[in-house]
């Protein structure tokens, strides 16, 4: 008797878990709703606030930790019910081609407020597909007693890694068109035009200086404040918060080429909630809104001439935007080409594998 | 001489204890750093509580860890009833060469390589044009505790004595009455510790749940891994205390009832000399 | 009789091969048949070509599968050296005592890994809590720089397996008939003489399914290798990941994934051949 009504309540209890997970979804499609599809922490949470008292939609927020997630998720016939993506500059063109964005309604939209050097970049000439949400570039981070002065070009950053105080100390990033663009543009090369023996030509250049290589790992601040790691490539942001914690640190964006990524607002194709996504997009776009974002987030909005609104008062302002006088306008954006994105990758293993 | 090989031993196990709970209580301490601009730092900058009542209202941060919770429960409910049957199947199998087999299929569960279970099932799941939702993470979670589960109970399966089964079976005891009466009594503080590992291994699900999570359904892990890009918040520290106090309760609550269930059998057992 | 139970014995075999049939093996089918196929990036062309294999067993990947195989093997090896004495410990004690040691060693599992694994990232940095503490004691080591180094990998991988090489040890121990030991100090077997002849020996099942649920999930370990040992000198669950992901060539990622396993399939054979003699051995 007491087995029988043991396995009873624990069918019971099965029951429930499974009424209680459809009930969920359940709930979620009735109401009305907004489904976001983003990198972690990549909203404030004064202006997702904002917006539900706006709209009276409470947006559902899930991460994932690169483009290539983001890509093998819109690339199933599954989909996963997502409206608002936000891919990076370099899987925009990817995407596109998938047919996995749905085209922006430019009436239902204002791009006019933003930066001019942040829309029609070549990932989406005319910006049917995305909307440029905030950016960072690629520069180096360094501490200029051990590497013995300062670091203008990317030479300097490659010859700085021999030295013995620096050697067994340097960060390099895990994304490998970041590492094999050093010697790319070291050799004047377009890094969304070279083929296949180039980026391989560009690995051996790189390859006697990976002994010299502590991490190609996510960079750590405190690393660098408190000299586990003395020169680092790095986005503005990480080095910002390093900055803070050791103001001997300088920063750099180097010569003769650097990088600009921008995270991009797209739409999903079969998105389920387009009216509520243009209503998140029109929000999320107010100068008001953008400026918030911008502090809260740590790297710069899209809205122009956003550098002479932010309060003198943020700590270390200047450097939410790549230092003092960066022209954005100058950088170049990787494109990933499935033909060639399989040799950076292999190349970049290689260069991983050579730095133990 | 006795005294000082027991001596090496306990002080081998209370090091290996304190290894382990180290980075939890630093995880913990870590809770309440202050940090820079928002984000963890190793260096320690100041205690504060104000992460307590951030995390509280991060809806991303508890809606993940509400669908981790409820997916490593729901997928537990199923490996409970699975895992054990593989485990006991493992060892009683009458076939040589079936339990070979599933002893290979259930190590093939564990080594498969997460990306490629991820993968394929989102490759499936599309093939047969299933929506993703929470069913679909919780049924792409449970190989990996079935193994767990089947080897633990069969680690203890395999040291019980066959003859007590077939002496009950020719008295006349129906196979469920075996079963009940005679296997799953021995089996059952495997059974418990299998449930909690595989809970565990549910809930911690990284890679396939990274292909899995929805709009709506997202879990912690995939919520910390990709905060991780771009240095989590002291936040993620707060939720991870909080589970782990969570489970601690319940490993608790279970660990009592499994002291109790073996007081309660007759053949107290008896540690072995150290 | 023998029937009935033997019925009994094929429906507990029957269900979880039909649950994992349809959760499991079809998608790794599917996985099988991929890696068979030519890459269209995120797709697939099917087809029979061996290039993916070539590929995968050639160059740098097969010097990453060595790297990988002797790595897991260090880790397993070192961390069934730590768990041994641990699972004998508890297994000494007897009541409550030994409810709570199990449970303090299983206790840090159910703590988030990622969280942990970030905690010990913290750990074998500079400047951090722990260090400062100690610097307060006077303690001071001056940094150890661990973080980033195949020993931080290690160490990580140890730290991770511990309580899942722990269990099946401590439950073997626990079923070691105490009468076996009695009958041996009988005979006047010194104490090293009677681990050495009875309980080890007994004890080898557990041991052997402790390496192989270390081992085997450390091959394909990707976390770990990456927060700790800063992606240096790669493994390769981050060479199959990436290519899974960021090349988007399943084919070949597919083939790494079937040679993994069919490593796992000659270890699997080797600890089954490994049982069998000792179970030889014993009776």
């Amino acid at each position: 008797m007491t087995d029988a009504s043991q396995s009873v309540s624990r069918r019971a209890v099965l029951q429930m878990l499974a009424a209680a997970s459809f009930a969920a979804s359940d709930r979620a499609r009735a109401a009305p709703s907004l489904n976001i599809y983003s990198w972690p922490n990549y909203f404030s949470g004064n202006d997702l606030a904002g917006f539900a008292r706006q709209s009276g939609i409470v947006p559902n927020i899930s991460n994932y930790d690169s483009n290539d997630i983001l890509f093998s998720k819109l690339n199933s016939a599954s989909g996963a019910g997502f409206d608002i993506v936000i891919p990076s500059s370099s899987w925009i063109a990817v995407l596109r081609q998938h047919g996995l964005l749905q085209e922006i309604d430019p009436a239902r939209i204002n791009l006019s407020t933003l930066a001019p050097a942040l829309l029609g970049r070549p990932y989406d000439p005319e910006n049917r597909y995305s909307i440029p949400k905030d950016w960072g570039v690629l520069g180096v981070v360094y501490d200029p007693a051990a590497v013995g002065g300062e670091i203008s070009t990317w030479r300097d950053f490659l010859d700085a890694s021999e030295r013995p105080g620096v050697s067994g100390k340097v960060r390099l990033s895990s994304s490998a068109w970041e590492v094999i663009g050093i010697a790319l543009w070291l050799q004047g090369k377009d890094w969304n035009a070279v083929d296949a023996d180039a980026i391989r030509a560009a690995g051996d250049v790189l390859r006697p200086f990976m002994k010299h290589v502590s991490s190609f790992d996510a960079l750590d601040p405190n690393e660098l404040a408190n000299g586990t790691i003395v020169m680092a490539q790095s986005n503005q942001s990480v080095a910002r918060t390093a900055l803070m914690l050791n103001p001997k640190l300088h920063w750099v964006v180097p010569k003769p080429m650097s990088e600009i990524w921008v995270d991009c607002y797209a739409i999903a194709r079969n998105a389920p909630h387009v009216d509520a996504a243009y209503e998140f997009l029109s929000y999320q776009l107010r100068p008001d809104v953008q400026l918030q974002e911008t502090v809260a987030i740590g790297f710069p909005a899209a809205l122009a001439g956003l550098r002479d609104k932010v309060e003198p008062g943020v700590a270390h302002f200047d450097m939410i935007f790549g230092g003092k006088n960066l022209d954005i306008g100058k950088l170049t954006s990787f494109v990933v080409n499935p033909k060639t994105i399989g040799v950076y990758l292999q190349t970049q293993l290689e260069l991983q594998a050579a730095a133990d | 001489m006795i005294f000082k090989r027991h001596t090496i031993l306990a002080s081998w196990y209370w090091l290996s204890a304190i290894f382990l709970f180290t980075p939890i209580l630093i995880s913990i301490v870590y809770s309440f750093n202050v940090g820079v601009l928002g984000k963890q730092t190793a260096r320690f900058t100041g205690w504060t509580w104000a992460w307590y009542p951030a995390a509280w209202h991060d809806v991303s941060l508890c809606g993940a860890l509400e669908t981790s919770f409820l997916v490593a429960a729901a997928a537990t409910a199923i490996v409970v009833i699975i895992g054990p049957m593989l485990g006991f199947a493992l060892v009683r199998h009458p076939a040589a060469k079936m339990r070979a087999a599933l002893l290979g299929l259930t190590f093939l569960l564990i080594v498969v390589p997460e990306i490629v279970i991820g993968t394929s099932l989102l490759l499936s799941f599309a093939a047969l044009q299933v929506p993703l939702g929470p069913a679909t993470l919780i049924v792409s979670v449970t190989p990996g505790g079935i193994a767990v589960m089947a080897l633990v109970v069969r680690a203890r399966a395999s040291t019980l004595d066959a003859h007590l089964e077939e002496a009950a079976a020719d008295l006349g005891s129906s196979n469920l009455q075996t079963a009940r009466l005679i296997i799953f009594p021995q089996l059952r503080p495997a059974i418990l510790t299998g449930a909690l590992l595989a809970y565990a291994f549910c809930f911690d699900n990284l890679i396939i749940a990274s292909f899995l999570t929805t709009a709506t359904t997202n879990t912690l892990p995939v919520y910390l891994y990709g905060s991780l890009q771009y240095q989590p918040s002291p936040t993620v520290y707060v939720a991870a205390g909080f589970v782990f106090m969570f489970t601690s309760a319940l490993l608790g609550l279970a660990g009592l009832s499994w002291h109790l269930a073996s007081a309660r059998r007759s053949d107290l057992p008896k540690g072995i000399e150290t | 009789m023998h029937r009935q139970r033997h019925a009994f014995i094929h429906f507990c075999a029957g269900i979880p091969l039909v649950w994992l049939g349809v959760v499991f093996i079809v998608p790794l089918l599917i996985s099988v048949v991929f890696s068979f196929g030519t890459n269209t990036f995120g797709g697939i062309t099917f087809g029979f070509t061996l290039d993916n294999y070539r590929t995968a067993l050639s160059g740098l990947y097969l010097a990453v599968l060595a790297r990988t195989i002797a790595f897991a093997a260090g880790a397993s090896f070192t961390c069934l050296v730590v768990a041994y004495p641990v699972a004998y410990f508890i297994a000494g004690r007897t009541g409550w005592q030994r409810t709570l040691c199990l449970v303090l060693i299983l206790l840090p599992y159910f703590s988030s890994f990622l969280i942990r694994v970030m905690s010990l990232q913290i750990l074998f940095s500079r400047d951090n809590i722990l260090d400062a503490w100690l610097q307060r004691l006077h303690f001071a080591t001056g940094p150890l720089d661990l973080i980033n180094t195949p020993v931080a990998v290690l160490v990580g991988m140890v730290y991770a397996y511990l309580p899942i090489a722990t269990v099946p040890i401590f439950l073997v121990l626990e079923r070691i008939p105490p009468a076996l030991r009695d009958a041996s100090r009988d005979l006047g077997a010194s104490y090293w003489q009677r681990f050495l002849t009875v309980t080890f020996p007994l004890s080898l099942p557990g041991v052997v399914t402790s390496a192989l649920l270390t081992i085997v999930p450390m091959l394909g370990e990707l976390v770990i290798p990456q927060l700790l040992g800063g992606g240096r000198g790669v493994l390769m669950g981050q060479i199959i990941s990436s290519q899974y992901l960021q090349a988007q060539n399943y084919p070949l990622g597919a083939s790494m994934a079937v040679i993994l396993m069919l490593i796992v399939g000659v270890l699997l054979h080797l600890s089954w051949w490994l049982g069998r003699r000792l179970e030889g051995r014993v009776r």
